[in-house]
């Protein structure tokens, strides 16, 4: 009992070590490299690693409940794209045009709307085909990008609004918008997987699809409701980001599957399902935003960011074999 | 653990920020670059830029790239007023995006420069210089080659001209089209442009455009392309109508275009150095620094390249 506690605590712990690691390293590195007089550390420079996490983090954490499920959403890119074109185009709809800036409530809604729908969709087909969700937002991830470029070929979508980037800009106790959006849907998120019954069943979804039909949990609805989950992330996370940049490129938010898949595995939670925490994947995704920001800080080549967050997946998935192979002996002896 | 490793670092941290005495070079400069690695002409600009930071002493420049990803671009920007540089360099990823983030680091009062592409008009105020080619040079250079041309073959009076234009909308596109269309009636007022068709910057697509030009036109001396891709499919399109004898003159030289000069079948191009332009970058938001007296438009030399001269130039990695 206290050894599988132990081997949690090494699992979940590993990447707030690796955090610890990473600030230690930027730290002492940026005093000889950096060409900054500011340390790494300094107050406003942590604020900014919170504040650019939220992209991929609010996006991350909606992973996090897909993946407990044992199912995968490669289609968020695609998502956060759409929601964003929605959100920016919306604002310039003639039918808003007497609304004045009233009109920026309205189109969050339906850049909101957009996400929760493509989401259905994804949820939808796993639920009534049985096809692997893999599969399904492989699919829809080609789709939802085609539609992206659909709306408006190879250009971009803009509308510059400025009582919009006024707000998205400011902070609020010293803490700016786009992180308390990340902060709420983390701790919203804790708060389901750890006190509610939905997020009970999402385990034992993900741990034994069978046993959670036989013990009465609807898997089908159970899975709809987490894919319109995501797909109200994706586009709350578009919402959040465009609020402050106000032009949408057809190829942006490529690659975001990727990286949100990255922080929560990353974390800790296992690709199989069944296991899996919501704070190591916020753990996670302020790895991968520290080590951004920390190579850029001591000058290196941006790039490095990739290979070396390669390596550390790899410890990571290796150790929980490990991990995981120590158990089922411990089992059988 | 982590409050002991906590304490460890700000004790390591107080030790070394006494110890050292950074800041040796007058300017820090920080460039956040579109796509690295996405085609040569960007890889080349990065290496060239680095290389001139290295050879100014007064020099010291943060090289970031932002991968394409304009959530990433802002970041960057946002670390680089954070880490106080005395500028910022910035390539955009998305001319529109960016404007916010351009106008926090006015706000910081670190002056920005916008390199190769301009950002839109909007982001105008928070910036302090554009360094980049000039598109309407280039295309009123391209009238000038073409015009030559035709002077020199003795058909300056009588020439009749197709146009393919970049795509739509794009300033880049519009200005080559300008430049060219302003200049040709000032240098060859008889030479007649019949018709303009976009090409949308894609071979196959100007391949097209071609063909049809040819079957409407049975007289066709030149074909002026926003650049040489769409050029050199022009020019395929006529090599397999068997129509020889027409003077093809792009806006920008792409390597293909200047294999085709090589071979004969192409007549001339403007040339665009990524090493110049990563050059006048540097050298812009360096005048900056210094106080020097900046026009808001810096551009770089975009010589002309025909058969004649093409010798003097290295093929572009592009």
């Amino acid at each position: 009992m206290d050894n599988a506690k132990l081997k949690n605590r090494l699992k979940y712990g590993a990447i707030w070590g690796f955090i610890a690691f990473e600030l230690i390293f930027f730290t002492v590195a940026g005093e000889y490299l950096s060409l900054s007089d500011k340390v790494f550390l300094d107050l406003d420079n942590m604020m900014l690693l919170f504040k650019q996490s939220a992209p991929i983090g609010i996006i991350a954490l909606g992973m996090t409940i897909i993946m407990i499920n044992g199912n995968i959403d490669l289609s968020v890119g695609a998502t956060f794209a759409l929601s964003a074109i929605v959100l920016l185009d919306s604002m310039t709809w003639p039918v808003f045009a007497g609304l004045g800036d009233w009109v920026i409530p309205v189109s969050w809604l339906l850049a909101l709307l957009t996400g929760v729908v493509l989401g259905a969709v994804n949820g939808l087909i796993v639920w009534k085909t049985g096809v692997d969700a893999f599969i399904v937002t492989l699919g829809s991830m080609l789709g939802y990008r085609g539609l992206v470029f659909m709306y408006h070929g190879e250009q971009p979508t803009s509308h510059l609004n400025w009582t919009l980037v006024d707000f998205a800009e400011a902070s609020f106790l010293g803490i700016h918008t786009p992180t308390w959006f990340l902060l709420a849907v983390a701790v919203a998120m804790w708060f389901l997987m750890t006190r509610t019954v939905h997020g009970r069943n999402a385990y034992a979804v993900g741990d034994n699809r069978e046993a959670a039909v036989n013990a009465g949990i609807r898997v089908g609805p159970h899975i709809l409701v987490n894919f319109m989950l995501i797909g109200f992330l994706a586009a709350l996370s578009a919402v959040v980001f465009y609020s402050e940049s106000g032009s949408v490129n057809p190829n942006d938010g490529e690659l975001y599957e990727l990286w949100a898949i990255t922080a929560v595995v990353l974390g800790g939670t296992k690709l199989t399902g069944g296991s899996g925490s919501i704070v190591s994947t916020f753990g996670g995704v302020i790895a991968i935003q520290l080590l951004r920001k920390g190579l850029g800080h001591i000058g290196a080549d941006t790039e490095t960011v990739n290979l070396v967050i390669g390596v550390i997946l790899i410890a990571v998935l290796f150790l929980d074999r490990q991990l995981n192979i120590k158990g089922r002996e411990e089992l059988k002896t | 653990m982590t409050i002991r490793t906590m304490l460890t670092v700000t004790t390591a941290i107080a030790g070394l920020a006494m110890a050292s005495a950074a800041g040796a070079a007058e300017y820090k400069i920080g460039i956040t670059q579109n796509n690295v690695g996405v085609d040569s002409y960007q890889t080349t600009y990065e290496k060239a830029f680095i290389e001139a930071a290295d050879a100014n002493s007064d020099v010291e420049a943060v090289v970031l790239d932002a991968g394409g990803d304009v959530a990433r671009q802002i970041a960057q920007i946002e670390d680089l007023i954070q880490q106080d540089v005395n500028a910022i360099i910035i390539w955009p990823t998305n001319g529109e995006a960016v404007i916010p983030a351009v106008r926090k680091a006015s706000k910081a009062g670190i002056p920005v420069v916008v390199t190769n592409s301009n950002i839109a008009e909007a982001g105008f105020p928070f910036v302090k210089a554009f360094s980049g080619p000039d598109n309407i040079t280039q295309g009123s250079r391209a009238a000038e080659i073409m015009c030559d041309k035709f002077k020199s073959m003795g058909i300056d009076k009588t020439a009749q001209i197709v146009q393919i234009s970049g795509q739509p909308g794009y300033t880049t596109a519009i200005e080559r089209a300008k430049g060219f269309e302003d200049r040709l009636p000032q240098v060859c007022p008889d030479v007649k442009l019949v018709e303009t068709q976009p090409g949308d910057w894609n071979r196959e697509k100007s391949q097209k455009v071609m063909e049809a030009f040819l079957v409407k036109y049975d007289k066709i001396d030149g074909v002026y392309a926003g650049d040489d891709n769409m050029g050199v499919g022009a020019l395929n399109a006529a090599k397999a109508a068997g129509r020889d004898g027409i003077i093809f003159v792009g806006a920008t030289n792409f390597a293909v275009g200047y294999e085709a000069m090589e071979r004969g079948e192409y007549w001339g191009s403007i040339y665009q150095s990524p090493v110049d332009d990563a050059k006048a970058a540097l050298k812009t938001a360096v005048d900056i620094l210094e106080g020097k007296d900046v026009p808001f438009f810096n551009y770089f030399d975009t010589p002309k390249i025909t058969q004649d001269n093409m010798k003097d130039f290295t093929k572009p990695v592009f």
